[in-house]
């Protein structure tokens, strides 16, 4: 059970830091960006999107056993991926309509945003491309979502100065936010050792 | 019958480019847009998947609840791709497994899921597939603009031939590519406020012209 558990935060923690979505990915880059501008929007999205990428994992470990030693089985990878990602989220729509009713309100305007972006299936993936094991898989899926959280909490913080008088018009708001990722996505590199070759 | 040449608007080119104003699709250009071949697969890509997708979702009826439609639009795009990665690997035997991931993430990108229900999908079919078409080459200019960019700085070579040494070997990272991307965006934006500009000073001039006219009228 230790083994399994510290398997999980071992892959969880490369998809946070080394591997982050948006930073090294740009997987979700513009999700993201959306999800800053408010901070109820960071932890709804986060809670969307890691949902989505652990139960997704889950279910594409299963699949990628079938798929991914087929000749051609990799020509069919988007399909399938947008196939589990789509019907855990009608699952996932439909439970909160019949059981969170005033949540469903709430998520409805933005929910698909949460669950059709690259963030999601880019995790899938990466998961196909890297194997392993389905404890990966989890933490690889889970990773990936909290992954996002970190991203769009470093985009909230700065959020408010970015869109600032300080900064020159023609930068403000989305081309200084470009800037400021990828300064931050620099850090990220420096964190996993980028040499620059 | 209404001529759609007439109807044509523009905004999708660069008022509203959608990796350098919106940022609706910039996975693909800050990542695998790292050379100009790579540019063309990702417009090549961009245009069999995407836009081929969103001719084709037109047809899903809009009866159907958003959620169940948007589920159709992206399975759609997985479908198209299965055609688009055949010919890309005929015509691009060497192409990178990143350029491969960053194409089939177009099966969610949010042009197809998000701006064909608020705009295109709102128009008469002829006018949407034009309209459309304006938003696929500003997505073809921002990559052209920032695959041959990279491929200077970071091989020193353009579509292959060597021009000099690499200036900067890191711009192949994606770092580079937000940060390019960010520099484009402002560049895109004065472009577009001049134009703006321009066009209110113009219609302030013909107004303007228009009341003298009307003055002189009642004297």
């Amino acid at each position: 059970m230790g083994a399994v558990f510290a398997k999980i935060v071992s892959f969880a923690m490369a998809a946070i830091f080394t591997q982050n979505a948006i930073f090294d990915r740009a997987f979700g880059a513009n999700v993201a960006i959306y999800a800053s501008r408010r901070d109820e929007h960071v932890v709804g999205f986060t809670l969307g999107i890691t949902a989505m990428t652990t139960a997704a994992s889950v279910v594409s470990y299963f699949l990628d056993g079938v798929i991914l030693p087929l000749k051609y089985g990799y020509l069919f990878l988007p399909l399938i991926y947008v196939g589990i990602i789509g019907i855990l989220y009608i699952i996932g729509l439909f439970v909160t309509w019949k059981f969170f009713h005033d949540t469903f309100k709430k998520i409805k305007k933005f929910v698909h945003l949460a669950i059709f972006n690259c963030a999601v299936i880019g995790a899938l993936f990466l998961n196909a491309g890297y194997g392993g094991d389905i404890w990966s898989y989890i933490g690889c899926g889970f990773g990936t979502g909290i992954g996002f959280f970190l991203a769009s909490f470093f985009l909230n913080i700065a959020h408010e100065r970015l869109d600032s008088e300080k900064i020159p018009k023609l930068f403000r708001g989305y081309p200084i936010m470009m800037i400021y990722i990828g300064i931050v996505s620099l850090a990220f590199n420096v964190l996993v050792g980028y040499t620059g070759n | 019958m209404r001529k759609n040449s007439a109807l044509v608007k523009p905004d999708g080119l660069f008022r509203q480019n959608i990796v350098l104003m919106s940022g609706l699709v910039t996975a693909p250009i800050i990542v695998a847009a790292t050379s100009a071949e790579n540019s063309i697969i990702l417009i090549l890509s961009f245009f069999m998947i995407t836009y081929t997708g969103i001719l084709l979702c037109r047809f899903i009826p809009r009866k159907l609840v958003y959620s169940i439609r948007i589920v159709l639009y992206a399975v759609t795009a997985g479908l198209l791709y299965i055609p688009t990665i055949l010919l890309l690997q005929k015509m691009f035997p060497t192409m990178s497994s990143d350029v491969v991931l960053y194409i089939e993430l177009l099966a969610v990108n949010s042009l197809l899921l998000a701006k064909s229900e608020t705009r295109f999908f709102l128009m008469p079919y002829g006018e949407m597939a034009l309209d459309a078409l304006m938003y696929v080459i500003g997505y073809a200019i921002a990559a052209a603009a920032v695959g041959v960019t990279r491929e200077i700085l970071a091989f020193g070579t353009i579509f292959g031939f060597r021009l000099f040494d690499p200036i900067v070997p890191s711009a192949r990272s994606p770092f580079f590519g937000f940060i390019l991307v960010g520099i484009f965006a402002a560049v895109c934006r004065a472009i577009t406020g001049r134009r703006s500009a321009e066009r209110r000073a113009r219609a302030a001039k013909a107004a303007r012209a228009v009341r003298i006219y009307n003055l002189d009228d009642d004297d």
